[in-house]
């Protein structure tokens, strides 16, 4: 198996992922470069690139509402999981537990 | 502020839509140095965490298509195979039309040949670039300004009838058009181009000039429902019965007028006869005509049955 094929694979079943740990991660309001490091520290590398208009791709959908903070050195954009982000969120958490469960089913051969 | 984080900048900036740019800008410019700060927290050079850290956003075109949610492609899946059709199609009728116009009457206006065919040739060429063109930019610009085209959706209705692999090829369609045409172009050439002369030079037409009011017109039109026949043909991918059945009288609306007159006498221009001896001593008139009658028969009759066998093993 070609360390290439096996990359391709695993971006694949890691797509979308990201999305569920931002909003999960963004029930307590962060900044950009903050969450990256939040998120890569708990085993979702995500890159920079990626993440920021992802960012703002979920704010435009109204998953997340944001606030500029200027009290520290550096203006930053917080991030933080709207109400309609919580409604989502709790959707697609079922359904990674589903897909879980699925996974477990067939492994154990129990087709019910 | 250095540079290089400026230059990044407005790179990015330049491609992102002008009512997001400010608020895009202080936003990246502090993930920027957000990232850097953390990298010469741990020590390193400034101007080389500066470097990596742009290296590691990327390419600003790309990033800025990013926060766009712009595609980076010319046609996407959504029309690939619509763009691949129409072009094919357009491909593979358009230029080869206009290629033979263009040449035709480049011949009918001057004498130069040799020119008329290159004059149609280049622009074929002409017409499919043109074609290639205007096809792939229209379909570019439905890409980017998402307009829908209201396409039916694929059903399975719509799957080719029959095996996929076709009964009728393309190349004995083509052998048998073109086949037809020389027939149907052999009819004026024969009157106005004919290689016997009689005595005083003028020529003498091969077939009966009397029969252009009766016989010849209609052979020709025959002819012309034949071409009409093998384009249908080819369309349906196949021989069905309706088809066999309209070969067959077109088959035999061609041979029998031709061997009712071949057997009468009428076929042949009487001139022609006169000017060649061999023709009128020891009946070989009749002889060329009776060979000619069993080899015109021959193929009818091969072709019927040919077609019927085709059409039903296909239905079996």
């Amino acid at each position: 198996m070609s360390e290439e094929i096996l990359r391709t694979h695993l971006q694949e079943l890691r797509r979308g992922t990201a999305v569920v740990a931002s909003l999960v991660a963004l029930r307590r309001p962060d900044y950009g470069y903050a969450l990256l490091q939040h998120l890569a520290a708990h085993g979702f590398p995500v890159d920079a690139n990626t993440l920021y208009p992802l960012l703002r791709r979920l704010e435009e959908q109204g998953l997340l509402t944001s606030e500029w903070n200027t009290e520290e050195s550096r203006p930053r954009k917080f991030y933080r999981t709207s109400d309609e982000g919580e409604t989502v969120l709790a959707r697609l958490l079922d359904d990674l537990a589903a897909v879980q469960t699925s996974v477990a089913g067939l492994i154990e051969g129990d087709h019910r | 502020m250095s540079s290089l984080t400026d230059r990044y900048l407005a790179a990015t900036l330049r491609a992102v839509p002008a009512p997001r740019r400010a608020e895009i800008s202080s936003e990246l410019r502090a993930a920027i140095e957000d990232m850097i700060d953390d990298r010469t927290g741990a020590g390193q050079d400034a101007e080389a965490a500066e470097r990596e850290v742009l290296t590691e956003l990327g390419q600003p075109e790309r990033l800025a298509a990013r926060y766009a949610d712009r595609r980076l492609q010319l046609i996407g899946p959504t029309y690939y195979l619509v763009w691949q059709r129409v072009l094919r199609l357009m491909l593979a009728t358009v230029p080869g039309t206009v290629g033979v116009v263009v040449g035709v009457l480049e011949a009918t206006v001057g004498d130069d040949r040799g020119r008329a065919v290159g004059v149609g040739i280049t622009s074929a060429f002409q017409t499919a670039v043109q074609i290639a063109f205007w096809v792939t930019l229209g379909f570019a610009v439905l890409e980017r300004t998402d307009t829908s085209l209201n396409l039916p959706e694929w059903s399975v209705d719509q799957l080719p009838e029959g095996p996929a692999e076709r009964d009728v090829r393309l190349t004995d369609t083509c052998a048998s058009v073109a086949m037809l045409l020389l027939t149907l172009a052999f009819l004026p050439w024969q009157h106005f181009q004919p290689w016997v002369s009689d005595t005083d030079g003028d020529r003498i037409p091969l077939l009966d000039p009397a029969l252009w009011s009766s016989w010849l017109p209609f052979l020709a039109a025959v002819l012309v429902a034949s071409l009409v026949l093998e384009v249908a043909k080819y369309r349906a991918g196949r021989w069905t019965w309706p088809l066999v059945a309209v070969n067959a009288a077109l088959d035999l609306a061609f041979a029998v007028p031709v061997i009712v007159l071949l057997l009468t006498d009428r076929l042949l221009n009487p001139e022609l006869v006169r000017r060649f001896d061999w023709l009128r001593t020891d009946g070989h008139l009749d002889t060329v005509a009776r060979v000619t009658v069993v080899v015109v028969a021959a193929i009818t009759v091969w072709d019927v049955a040919e077609n019927i066998v085709k059409a039903r093993r296909h239905h079996a």
